[in-house]
């Protein structure tokens, strides 16, 4: 451990250190590690590290990148004192006043300095922007047909499950209200009925160059299923990985996918499926729930690590409720999963079907629709 | 070490429960800082019971609110004794007291039933709160949590608002099988909680299985290492490892043989296919990690195991 005599300014710096890495730590998280370093022994190097890190994380995914950063930052390499932005050393090494609004304000300046960093992306990336008003138009209609038949008719499954559903509970507290009106005598049931949760459909699309013979054809699919099914949240990725929900949005197609090329940075570049499900665990994490289905569109060609693939499918198939893997690939006579990518991420999945013609898409709405 | 953690760390082991100096620290701070402490890890790590020890060593009392889909304010925080107010009614029937009159009677304290997060706000000293399994319950809930852990008050329509005279201890725990939003996380200390090393598993068998033998403790701990390799739906959790020695305690096994172990493995797996796995494709490798196991001097460490691990037993 450091001297405890800059140690508000070291807290602040390993904070930054922390933000650049992705782990949100605000002023306020900083204010709380100086109130907890307060409140152990920081000379025991162990006991300020489990101090910092019960306050400074908020997640199993930030613990291998605190750790690092922990090691790096409390036990820099000699010579490497290399913290360019730090304050000049503060008095008050971190008492109670340290949560004082004054001091907040100050960390709320000094965490600022270098603002946010988006972390730098491979040199791989093709930075190219598709042009996708070269689909033929008679094809567009036929997908666009297709697909809104498809989603509609997973909608009415959905709509049956309501109607059947019961009336609702007894609202005993507006019955009782009423009733008081009548003399206490109960003569209308008031009820009220539980919100019921549709279903929702994360979509994750492959645009590596490997998929580039299917993804302009199943672009215009999403599409048309974004703008049908209501609940759709829209990703694609090669290398990177890119929200396009909003994009998609746009009512004219054309317009959308313009947009959608215009945001992808990498489009028809390498793939890395692992890395790109781990930062769609990370950063958008919260829209699985067990009742998300997951569909995933690639053809399982993963350039990056197959054990980073292999966690996050993991991650993914216990906080979703469904994943569906439509791969183009399957269509061709022949074909078996062999290539790592897939055959790793196969054991998670619940579906896996081919997506290379119309007809494979018609057979979706059957998976769309069954529970697991 | 800080004393008091040491404290709180031996408090901890004299109502049994064996805990390790991430845990003790965290719930020092989370006593410290009055912040809330987020408690993640798999099923039968022994999150819940954290609560529970935590209580008996501030010797207050434990509030426990058990999270499910569907949960909503009015089950969690109140309700109005519905039988009292009607019987009320009934014998107001005859009164000349004006309906307003009437209303504010049975919309009054008496007739309120507290749940939990009420029950917590209004308790005479800090309660221990526990609220269990946070992520089965919706987002509007959790916001309305979040809600609560804030400002620590309450509006009831009828009666106004109710603050809290003391802050409780609150635990949350989450099973992860939904993710918690950013605002709630931020709000809490966090803590994960692993399957234990051999040597925590150890002392506890050796704490929690009464009369067991040194050979058998030793053995259990071991075997759970090495079982936690394969690829189970529900990887068995400390309360797995203490049913099972339970179990051969009552069948007066004093080690672990083939025998012993399939006349148990209903006990250690609670899904057939993973007690199938272990049976067929597993058992072998495991008797012979235990084998291995047995020709290194005790005791037995984490390293030492994880390398007769990777030895004996097959790769993921």
């Amino acid at each position: 451990m450091k001297r405890s005599g800059d140690l508000t300014a070291h807290v602040v710096g390993f904070c930054r250190a922390l933000r650049n890495r992705s782990i949100p730590v605000g002023p306020k998280e900083a204010a709380d590690a100086l109130t907890a370093l307060a409140a152990v022994d920081v000379s025991d190097r162990r006991e300020s590290y489990l101090a910092l890190r019960s306050v400074l994380t908020s997640r199993r995914d930030d613990l291998f990148v605190f750790d690092q950063v922990f090691a790096e930052y409390w036990n820099p390499p000699q010579e490497q004192q290399a913290l360019p932005h730090m304050p000049e050393p503060l008095p008050a090494a971190g008492d109670a006043q340290a949560s004082s609004p004054t001091s907040l304000r100050w960390l709320d300046e000094a965490l600022a300095v270098d603002g946010e960093q988006t972390p730098a992306y491979s040199p791989v990336e093709t930075l190219t922007e598709k042009d996708f008003s070269a689909f033929s138009a008679d094809e567009l209609d036929e997908v666009a047909r297709i697909v809104i038949r498809i989603a509609k008719r997973v909608a009415t499954r959905l709509s049956r499950r309501m109607r059947q559903s019961k009336r609702g509970r007894v609202d005993l507290r507006r019955t009782i209200r009423h009733s008081l009106r009548r003399g206490g005598e109960i003569v209308d049931l008031a009820y009220r009925r539980r919100k019921i949760t549709k279903t929702k459909v994360v979509l994750l699309a492959d645009v590596s160059g490997s998929m580039d013979l299917y993804s302009r054809f199943l672009i215009q699919f999403i599409y048309a299923l974004q703008h049908t099914l209501g609940h759709v949240e829209t990703l694609v990725f090669s290398t990177s990985l890119t929200r396009v929900t909003d994009a998609l949005d746009e009512a004219d197609l054309h317009r959308a996918l313009n947009e959608v090329a215009k945001q992808v940075p990498d489009w028809s570049g390498g793939t890395k499926i692992g890395y790109s499900l781990r930062t769609f665990l990370r950063e958008h994490g919260d829209q699985l729930s067990p009742r998300t289905v997951v569909l995933i569109i690639s053809d399982g060609w993963d350039t990056g690590e197959m054990d980073v693939l292999e966690h996050a499918m993991e991650e993914i198939r216990r906080r979703a409720g469904r994943i569906i893997w439509l791969n183009p690939l399957l269509g061709s006579p022949g074909y078996e999963p062999i290539c790592q990518g897939m055959r790793v991420a196969l054991p998670y999945v619940d579906v896996f079907a081919s997506a290379h013609n119309l007809e494979s898409l018609r057979q979706l709405e059957q998976h769309l629709a069954a529970k697991r | 070490m800080h004393p008091e953690i040491a404290r709180i760390q031996s408090m901890l082991d004299s109502q049994g429960y064996i805990a390790d100096r991430d845990l003790a620290t965290s719930v020092y701070l989370a006593i410290q800082l009055r912040k809330p402490l987020l408690i993640e890890g798999a099923a039968g790590v022994g999150k819940t019971e954290v609560a529970k020890v935590m209580a008996k060593a501030l010797n207050t009392d434990l509030i426990r609110l058990q999270c499910y889909e569907g949960l909503d304010a009015t089950t969690s925080l109140y309700e109005w004794n519905y039988q009292r107010q009607l019987l009320h009614i009934r014998l107001q029937e005859h009164s000349d007291l004006p309906l307003e009159e009437k209303e504010r009677e049975i919309f009054s304290e008496p007739f309120l039933l507290k749940r939990p997060l009420l029950q917590a706000i209004t308790h005479d000293h800090a309660p221990v709160l526990l609220i269990d399994e946070v992520d089965r319950s919706d987002e509007e809930w959790e916001a309305f949590l979040l809600e609560v852990l804030s400002d620590w008050q309450v509006t009831i329509p009828e009666i106004g608002t109710i603050r809290a005279r003391h802050t409780p201890y609150v635990v949350l725990t989450s099973n992860r099988t939904r993710e918690l939003g950013d605002a709630l996380r931020r709000r809490c200390l966090y803590l994960w909680i692993d399957y234990p090393v051999f040597e925590k598993e150890l002392a506890i068998v050796r704490r929690r299985v009464p009369g067991v033998d040194g050979q058998l403790a030793d053995q259990i701990a071991a075997f759970m290492q090495f079982v936690r390799r394969a690829k189970l739906d529900k990887v068995p959790g400390i309360a797995e490892t203490l049913d099972w020695g339970a179990a051969l305690m009552a069948l007066h096994r004093d080690h672990l043989d083939r025998e012993a172990i399939e006349q148990t493995l209903g006990v250690l797996f609670k899904h057939r296919d993973d007690a199938e796995l272990i049976r067929t494709q597993w058992l072998d490798h495991l008797l012979r990690g235990l084998e291995d196991a047995g020709r290194e001097p005790k005791p037995w460490n984490q390293s030492t195991l994880q390398r007769i691990a990777d030895n004996a037993l097959p790769r993921r």
